[in-house]
């Protein structure tokens, strides 16, 4: 399997601050794999995850997506990687079917392959009929259904997903859950999913790296964690790593 | 493609249905409410028809009302006014004013040759300034008959022919010029004043609007993106930041222009109404017409020679002068928006974003209303450096300098707008190119007490 992303001891320290909020992290995230980093709030995941995205510049280290660099070639990483933000939202006076073309146009070079990913965006997020409504009108788990399906339409290499569940209900998440496995099985697309739910974790991911005060503790299957802290399930792990700092 | 898709996008935003509706409802009340205004200010001062009531039974009396109703100037509506309760008479005639010639007046002038009284009750009139307006002065009222009355005295008691009177009445022949910039032209400074007057406030007004309209979209089309996290979506698709900010901004020039296109030919249209006038006819000669109230009718004379009056003084732009208007008016919206993106991209939420469209409401109003009040080229000291250090000043001159012939004032502003820009644009590309997009924000928590940079992270 090809590595889709390499984290090289990346480093972010923003402007009047004394510590890094993220500090030498390094991980890397296979073809078809779901990678999870998880971490208390102000761990240090956002930071993370904005940096491989090309939002934020790094203050040391590199990460390649697809082999690029999101250093020296952030354009290229941007062909690549799609980015889901916790709590996004969408154009509230678009139609959905709007916001996919808008979406896809920025991602096809011509109009056969954006018309067939707002074809595929469509079959994904399930809203038949409403997509011809204005966003503003959706609720909650609409509009992340329809965000998912924008995140995964244009089948990046990596989609890199902020809580990809919250604020669904059960059943929502339960079906973003599904999605997410079967598109790494299927189409062996990569994901970075960073979020605060174990149970999702446990259930979606094939390794995990938990992540606190800005570095990267631990890192491995889910399996191999348990194992490795022996504990009866990921919520073990995770206290016994960012409480106590227990490194095995 | 991708910039057009961006572009699109943006336009959609900022150009809704519900937009369009409130930019043709705001130019609709601005052309009735000159027509309102232009109604009231015309019943105001309108004398063609005089209410009275005529007690008086003597000759010079009959005489003096006959001569006004022969005039064919003015009609007289006769009524009977039965007793002093004046609030109750003009409620039952429903009269907004009367003219009551008590008995003995002809006597007093003819007879006794003193003064004679004559009442005038008039209703005051509530509800703002179409009321304000409509509430007619006695003088307006009675210089008609106190005009016919001197005629009669004059003929009658001291013997004097027509000519005579004609010669009393009007002894001195008018002929008024006027200066600007060392040029004269043989035009009254009155009725100039009025054209100027109406120039040097639709311009103004459009700068204000479109300044206003241009820079409020953007800011909030930038912090709406941020605080829904659209911003984040869009700029890691492969798109450049500076496409993403390029499309923002030209659409944002787009609405503004379309806004202030609404904007100001309702405001045309309302300030033609004002002046009562044919609101087709917008040229010169129109407008210098509709400004003669019937207050000022002696000024209808040079009427015709007022366009060319215009460009003897210098007052007519040349087309280099519009064009060099129209770069100033650009680079100034481009300033705005600028400012605008800087601001919005410190916002964290909805309230912020009101409070941080405080510093450039306040730079476009300090010069609009400086401007609307006096010249700022002739004020001093510091007032002088502070106006003139807001770059918007420089537009609001910019139209006056021009006409002036003050190229050294204009290219000066010009210049200083430019530097302006390219500083306000640099630190606008730094924050849209570098973390500063995320991490920057400003905390107006605690009743603002405590401000504050804080960067976003987790």
């Amino acid at each position: 399997m090809a590595t889709v992303l390499e984290v090289k001891e990346l480093s972010k320290k923003y402007p009047k601050k004394t510590k890094f909020a993220a500090e030498k992290v390094s991980f890397t995230v296979e073809e078809g794999e779901i990678f999870a980093l998880i971490g208390p709030n102000g761990a240090g995941k956002t930071t993370t995850i904005r940096m491989i995205s090309t939002l934020i510049n790094p203050t040391e280290g590199d990460a390649l997506v697809a082999g690029h660099s999101i250093i020296k070639e952030p354009d290229k990483v941007r062909e690549n990687i799609t980015y889901l933000p916790d709590e996004a939202g969408a154009y509230k006076t678009m139609k959905g079917i709007d916001y996919l073309n808008f979406m896809a146009g920025l991602f096809a070079k011509d109009k056969e392959t954006l018309d067939k990913y707002v074809e595929r965006g469509k079959a994904i997020c399930g809203l038949g009929d409403r997509l011809n409504e204005k966003i503003g009108g959706y609720s909650r788990g609409m509009i992340r259904k329809l965000l998912l399906a924008r995140a995964v339409m244009t089948s990046p290499k990596l989609a890199i997903m902020d809580e990809a569940t919250s604020g669904l209900d059960v059943i929502n998440a339960l079906e973003i859950r599904k999605m997410i496995k079967t598109l790494a099985k299927e189409q062996n697309m990569a994901f970075l999913l960073s979020s605060h739910n174990m149970l999702e974790i446990e259930y979606v991911s094939d390794r995990v790296g938990i992540i606190a005060d800005g570095h990267l503790m631990v890192v491995g299957t889910i399996d191999e964690l348990k194992e490795k802290y022996e504990a009866a399930n990921l919520e073990e792990v995770f206290e016994r790593v960012v409480k106590n700092h227990e490194i095995r | 493609m991708k910039f057009g898709n961006l572009l699109k996008k943006e336009l959609r935003e900022l150009i809704t249905f519900q937009a369009m509706i409130g930019m043709v409802f705001t130019m609709v009340l601005l052309i009735v409410m000159g027509q309102i205004m232009g109604g009231a200010m015309e019943e105001g001062f309108d004398t063609s028809t005089i209410t009275l009531c005529n007690k008086d039974t003597s000759a010079f009396t009959e005489d003096v009302l006959t001569t006004i109703q022969e005039s064919g100037h003015t009609t007289i509506n006769f009524v009977d006014i039965q007793s002093e309760d004046y609030a109750a008479e003009m409620e039952r005639l429903d009269l907004k004013n009367v003219v009551i010639i008590p008995e003995g007046f002809g006597d007093s002038v003819t007879v006794e040759k003193k003064p004679a009284q004559i009442q005038v009750v008039s209703q005051m009139q509530n509800g703002g300034f179409a009321g304000t307006m409509s509430t007619v002065s006695a003088t307006d009222i009675i210089s008609v008959i106190q005009d016919v009355c001197m005629d009669e005295v004059l003929l009658e008691n001291y013997g004097l022919t027509e000519a005579d009177i004609e010669l009393i009445r009007d002894p001195l022949e008018l002929v008024e010029y006027t200066t600007l910039n060392g040029k004269t032209s043989k035009v009254s400074v009155m009725e100039l004043t009025a054209i100027t007057m109406m120039q040097s406030m639709i311009a103004p007004f459009a700068i204000f609007f479109l300044l206003m309209m241009a820079s409020q979209m953007i800011m909030t089309a930038i912090s709406t993106e941020k605080i829904d996290k659209t911003l984040e979506t869009l700029l890691s698709a492969p798109v450049s930041r500076l496409s993403v900010l390029g499309a923002k901004m030209v659409a944002a020039v787009i609405s503004a222009l379309l806004n202030a296109a609404f904007m100001i030919v309702g405001f045309v249209f309302y300030m033609l109404g004002m002046v009562g006038g044919a609101v087709e006819d917008i040229t010169a000669s129109a407008m210098a017409e509709t400004t003669n109230l019937p207050i000022d009718a002696s000024a209808l004379e040079s009427v015709t020679s007022l366009p060319q009056a215009m460009a003897e003084l210098g007052l007519t732009l040349t087309p280099m002068s519009y064009v060099l208007f129209a770069v100033q008016l650009f680079l100034t919206l481009a300033i705005g928006l600028a400012i605008s993106l800087i601001l919005g991209a410190m916002a964290t939420d909805i309230k912020s974003v009101q409070t941080l469209t405080m510093p450039i409401m306040i730079a476009v109003m300090i010069p609009f209303f400086i401007t609307m009040f006096v010249d700022i080229n002739e004020m001093t000291g510091v007032f002088k450096l502070i106006a003139y250090a807001i770059p918007f000043t420089h537009t609001y001159t910019a139209l006056t300098n021009l006409m002036n012939g003050e190229m050294m004032l204009f290219w000066g502003g010009l210049a200083y707008q430019l530097v302006f820009f390219v500083v306000c644009m640099f630190l606008a590309v730094k924050v849209f190119t570098t973390d500063k997009l995320f991490t920057m924000s400003v905390n107006f928590d605690a009743g603002m007490k405590k401000r504050g940079k804080k960067a976003v992270e987790e």
